[in-house]
């Protein structure tokens, strides 16, 4: 007997331990990133927690003693996986977005994050359990001693030979205990999955179905010859039974479905609101796409644990002879055969089933202990250093204390109960969730009162209809309460609430309290409103699949005191330790795409309060997490508070809504209506004024000495008198807005005094502001709109912003535009001016052409036996060319050719000063050296400051005498040409170009002319004109041409001379000025 | 055969379809049908009733089954439809 215990005792650890190997392996294969749980399958089998020990052994019990109703405990959760596809798929969806650690949490963080709600859940949870724990370990305990060959008392200790005693159940529950807190409770972030503890769950499910198919498939086809042969000896010899076990309730003659409605009912909810469930299908899910496998295969799961269990019940009564201790057919029929080893098998089965249930209920339940219970007190205190261990600490408390619970429940009802009897006690327990959990996800209007009054009144009813018979039959509560009501009032007795009889416990126990609670949700929820952080809930929950999810939600909350990364930090350290703290936060950061370092802007800062808190929901539950953000802002002075809403109507749609459409219509119309920038920004400043409230508005822009003036601006309250001062001091961030072309607002002035001083602002009674840049993308900063409000702190919202920054742009555009067609305008009038100047320059330099050709003698002097002929063609208006001639008498004549270097007007006022001096020179001054040395100094000071120079030639021609006395001051050398030479002689004497040095003295020369000489005076122009290959007159030209026109007059040879040029240079334009005289001795 | 299942997948990609069935489980569930087969009689050598509900839990398996290759064929198809 004893070697018996030892065997089952060491098998028993050895078990154990490969479980524990087994979730050691799937953890370690986490750590390296290899996950063996992320896979459907094991998604599916871990489901199988649902085959708790009262499966295991409870079917066989309950198909034995009432018959095939059992079955409906499974076909509910294989009815209810139709729904996965939308429910589950939905629920799992919403709590990996928030992060959400357990359906206490679910449901609170629904009902706005009520932590009231979160308790009551909890409790009933905690309560709920109590007997499913209890079942567990009765199971394992009778099993455990069934195998051993020990007889079992109530309290299940083994006495041993020597008298001591052993207390397997309380073992049990501490080995169960310590296993849970290995796998479940070794960190404390809840919902992160537990993968060593899923893979031994999954293996669980494994073995329990292994084990009850072996048994199964030995009953059926060992003991007996298959199904048919089993049922078919059943009913021949004990027909009676048959009928009772193989149809609902005919063998009473009234056949009624209630309890089959009630039994598929509960186990519809159940599958999905037993916290374990919650956990393994929501908390642990890896992969929303394993749903759809799931979907089939935990059906056929349950199909196939199922299969075995009549013709093991039936095979055990034709074996036995009786349905008592149906509950341990699966052990003791092949026991009896005398096949211990499977015996064992299906020992190992059980121990299975309860280990994996008891250990993911523990984990559920103490996880949502510590949020819910424990987490609101810890709360009020201030965060230390020491709590996360504290935490980690009281989570493994939860599990011990949720073992030890289920421990004493058990000790206390015993054998009271069989296994389903109690399992059902939980299951309806769990349903009183359903309501609130249907509800809650798609009926927008189902409210926290509803949920908490509704869960409330249903767990009352359940607790006193269902818990309490269950104590009562164990002789804890008098039997008087049961049979006659309390203080025998008989409406009132739990079994028969208000005279509701003829149900069975569960049906009528499920009845009342489905009854009161949904009718109190619905009421509750028709009649009451919710709260905003209710309103807010409902919109992440049932909101989230009506709409676009990438679709950034628009605050509507601002912190009024800005907190930074580094506050939050710190805050979720304290609670979830540095390292945790700082992977979320590096999460957050990689996600908004920003740096720790970098100061986060305002509008973000109500993002991170909510991923501080969904971070520190995962840990502490969703409730806790709120209470412990909205302390830490509180502690330091800050709150989250409405945003003012200037759009204040349409919500719905955020983005685009009524009066930002008005607002933006009406200034393109201000816009489009004028070219005047004055009036368009006022009328875009009064726009702004009227419509959002504002004190002041004012466009600044800076002039061309780089300091702001005010362009425009306008008040709300025109009788104010304006303070520019207040102004000024704004002025650091209209630099910056020049700068970094973004809009800088400050809003509520009385918080933040960082940046700037702001203090005449300030005592102006402003408390918000905003200084938004108007530029166009890519261009320079042309102004800055600021505004100002007396009244409404937080008023400059993201969207706000963007709506001004929007027009900001828009009136930059009209200001460009504006400002183009000035600059235009401008340009062309510019241009007229310029033309007119250069008209006017024309007319002057025509003006002085005819004063200048006026200087040149009109005609020749007529002297006997001399033909004279002089002309001056200019090339520009005016031209430094110039001849003359003087006539001393009747028959002696000066000639005079020089050129002014240049075509400037200033060498037109040096020919006209050369004019003036020879005429009065010529007077006294009686030889051409003299006259030329005393021009020269004359005109030396003038030439000099003028830069300019002269070339002269200074003829005297005497006809009484023939004689030709000449002075050549650099000009070209006059060309004689003889009537009876073939050559041409050039005339030239030494002397410098006038204007070099003052004094020189010029050579004079004299020659004598004959009748027929010709002499030709002329300037560079003539030599110099170029034809169009760029090839010079030249002197040759020059003879050539005079030789072949010896015989015109002197009028006639000049003539020809122009005649010749134009056509040398093919063009009528001269390309400089030639003068030409010609002296014809006749 | 081929086209017949096609067809078959086709209509079953309906979302209503699960609503359908979802319900028609609970309906073959209650009263009515309950009542027809709750006789303790044996078919085929099994309880009728047995028979009834063991049948009706494998068909319901084969229904979610197929459901499941459908809306698996259809994300593929959806798929391939986003990809050129």
């Amino acid at each position: 007997m004893n070697g018996t215990l030892s065997t089952v005792a060491v098998i028993s650890v050895l078990y154990t331990t490969l479980i524990f190997l087994i979730a050691w392996y799937a953890h370690h294969r986490k750590e390296s990133g290899r996950s063996i749980i992320s896979n459907p399958v094991i998604y599916a089998l871990s489901l199988g927690v649902y085959c708790t020990s009262w499966t295991y052994y409870g079917s066989v019990g309950k198909a034995a003693t009432t018959g095939i109703d059992f079955l409906l405990i499974y076909l509910g959760p294989s009815l209810t996986a139709f729904s996965w596809l939308f429910l589950l798929r939905r629920i799992i969806k919403i709590s990996k977005e928030h992060n959400i650690t357990s359906i206490a949490d679910f449901l609170s963080q629904r009902y706005g994050k009520s932590p009231w709600l979160g308790a009551l859940v909890t409790i009933i949870a905690f309560l709920g359990i109590m007997p499913y724990i209890a079942l567990q370990l009765k199971a394992v305990s009778t099993s455990f001693n069934l195998l051993s060959g020990m007889q079992t008392n109530p309290t299940a200790f083994i006495e041993l030979e020597s008298g001591t005693t052993i207390p397997t159940g309380l073992i049990l529950a501490l080995i169960l205990a310590l296993f849970s807190i290995i796998f479940g409770a070794r960190r404390l972030v809840s919902s992160e999955r537990h993968e060593g503890l899923i893979a031994a769950v999954a293996f669980e499910s494994l073995v329990k179905l292994v084990a009850l198919l072996v048994v199964g498939i030995f009953v059926t086809y060992g003991l007996f010859d298959g199904f048919i042969d089993i049922f078919e000896r059943f009913k021949v010899a004990d027909p009676e039974r048959f009928s009772q076990l193989f149809t609902f309730n005919i063998s009473k003659n009234d056949p009624n479905y209630i309890s089959t409605f009630t039994l598929l009912f509960l186990s519809m909810g159940a599958i999905m609101l037993l916290p374990r469930q919650f956990h393994v299908m929501v908390i642990e899910n890896s992969d929303e796409r394993h749903i759809s496998t799931a979907m089939w295969l935990f059906p056929a799961y349950l199909f196939l644990i199922n299969i075995f269990v009549m013709p093991i019940a039936i095979g055990g009564i034709l074996t036995t002879g009786s349905s008592s201790g149906a509950d341990f057919f699966v052990l003791r029929l092949p026991q009896l055969a005398g096949y211990r080893s499977i015996a064992l098998l299906a020992f190992l089965g059980g121990l299975s089933a309860a280990a994996g249930m008891v250990m993911v209920e523990s984990i559920a339940i103490s996880t949502m202990l510590l949020n819910h219970i424990f987490m609101p007190v810890i709360v009020r205190f201030t965060p230390r250093t020491w709590f996360p261990i504290l935490l980690i600490n009281l989570k493994r408390f939860g599990i011990v204390l949720v073992v030890m619970l289920g421990f004493f429940y058990y000790k206390i009802i015993g054998d009271s109960y069989t296994l389903v009897n109690m399992g059902l006690i939980s299951f309806s327990a769990a349903s009183q969730f359903m309501p609130a959990m249907l509800g809650g996800l798609y009926w927008k209007r189902g409210n926290k009162a509803g949920a908490i009054s509704g869960i409330l009144l249903g767990f009352m009813i359940w607790l006193y209809t269902l818990l309490l018979p269950s104590f009562s039959k164990s002789g804890w509560i008098p039997e008087t309460l049961l049979s006659n009501g309390p203080f025998g009032i008989g409406l009132l007795k739990p079994t028969e609430l208000f005279g509701l009889t003829g149900m069975d416990l569960w049906s009528h126990s499920l009845f009342w309290s489905m009854f009161f609670n949904i009718s109190s949700y619905v009421i509750c929820s028709i009649l009451l409103t919710q709260n905003e952080q209710e309103r807010d809930q409902v919109h992440k929950f049932i909101g989230i699949f009506g709409q676009d999810e990438s679709h950034r939600r628009t605050e509507r909350k601002r912190l009024s005191k800005p907190v930074t990364t580094d506050q939050f930090f710190t805050l979720m350290s304290k609670f979830i330790g540095e390292s945790e703290a700082h992977k979320a936060l590096n999460i957050y950061s990689s996600g908004q795409k920003i740096t720790g370092e970098v100061t986060i802007s305002e509008f973000d800062l109500p993002n991170l309060k909510r991923f501080t808190e969904k971070t520190l929901a995962g840990s502490v539950g969703g409730a806790a997490a709120r209470a412990i953000v909205n302390n830490f802002l509180s502690d330091i002075g800050s709150s989250m508070e409405p945003v003012y809403d200037i759009f204040s109507t349409v919500r719905s749609n955020l983005d685009q809504n009524r009066e930002s459409l008005f607002v933006r219509l009406k200034a393109s119309e201000i816009i489009n209506r004028t070219l005047d920038l004055q009036v368009i920004m006022d009328d875009l400043l009064k726009l702004l004024v009227k419509e959002f409230k504002l004190d002041v508005a004012l466009i600044q822009a800076k002039n061309t000495e780089d300091v702001f003036s005010i362009r425009s601006i306008q008040w709300r309250d025109l009788s104010t008198t304006h303070q520019p001062e207040c102004y000024q001091e704004n002025i650091p961030f209209l630099d910056l807005a020049y700068r970094d072309q973004k809009a800088h607002f400050i809003n509520d002035l009385r918080l933040d005094r960082t940046v700037t001083a702001l203090d005449k602002t300030v005592a102006e009674g402003f408390i918000s502001c905003a200084h938004i840049p108007i530029y166009r993308e890519g261009e320079p900063v042309i102004a800055v709109l600021s505004l100002f409000s007396k009244s409404i702190a937080g008023l400059f919202t993201q969207e706000f912003i963007e709506l001004l920054s929007s027009l900001a742009g828009q009136l930059a555009q009209a200001i460009t535009i504006v400002q183009e067609i000035e600059a235009k305008q401008l340009e062309r009038s510019q241009k007229e001016t310029a033309l007119l100047k250069t008209a006017r320059i024309t007319r002057d330099m025509e003006i002085a052409q005819q004063i200048q050709k006026s200087f040149l003698p009109d005609s020749a002097p007529v002297i006997a036996g001399v033909d004279i002929a002089g002309r001056c063609i200019s090339a520009a208006h005016v031209g430094g060319d110039y001849y003359d001639f003087f006539l001393r008498n009747d028959l002696t004549v000066d000639i005079v050719i020089a050129d002014v270097s240049g075509h400037s007007v200033g060498a037109a006022l040096i020919m006209s000063e050369v004019r003036t001096l020879l005429r009065a020179e010529t007077n006294s001054i009686r030889t051409p050296h003299a006259i030329l040395e005393t021009l020269n100094t004359q005109l030396y000071d003038d030439l000099t400051r003028a830069e300019l120079f002269i070339t002269m030639f200074y003829a005297k021609y005497d006809a009484a005498t023939g004689i030709l006395s000449y002075s050549n001051a650099g000009h070209n050398h006059p060309v004689l040409q003889r009537a009876d030479e073939s050559l041409c002689q050039e005339l030239d004497t030494e002397g410098l170009i006038l204007g070099v040095i003052k004094n020189v003295l010029f050579e004079e020369q004299a020659v004598k002319l004959v009748s027929g000489d010709i002499l030709l005076f002329y300037t560079d122009g003539l030599t110099e004109a170029c034809n169009g290959e760029g090839i010079m007159f030249n002197t040759s030209g020059v003879y050539s041409h005079l030789k072949t026109c010896s015989n015109l007059s002197a009028k006639e040879i000049i003539d020809s001379y122009y005649a010749m040029i134009h056509a040398f240079t093919g063009s009528q334009n001269l390309q400089d000025d030639i003068s030409l005289v010609v002296v014809k001795i006749t | 055969m081929k086209r017949l299942r096609t067809k078959i997948m086709h209509s079953m990609q309906l979302r209503e379809s699960w609503i359908i069935f979802f319900i028609l489980g609970i309906i073959m569930m209650t009263f009515p049908f309950l009542h027809i087969f709750n006789k303790p009689i044996l078919l085929f050598g099994v309880p009728l009733l047995f028979l009834y509900l063991t049948t009706g839990w494998i068909i319901s398996i084969i229904v979610i089954y197929l459901f499941m290759i459908a809306s698996h064929h259809e994300n593929e198809i959806k798929e391939e439809n986003i990809k050129p």
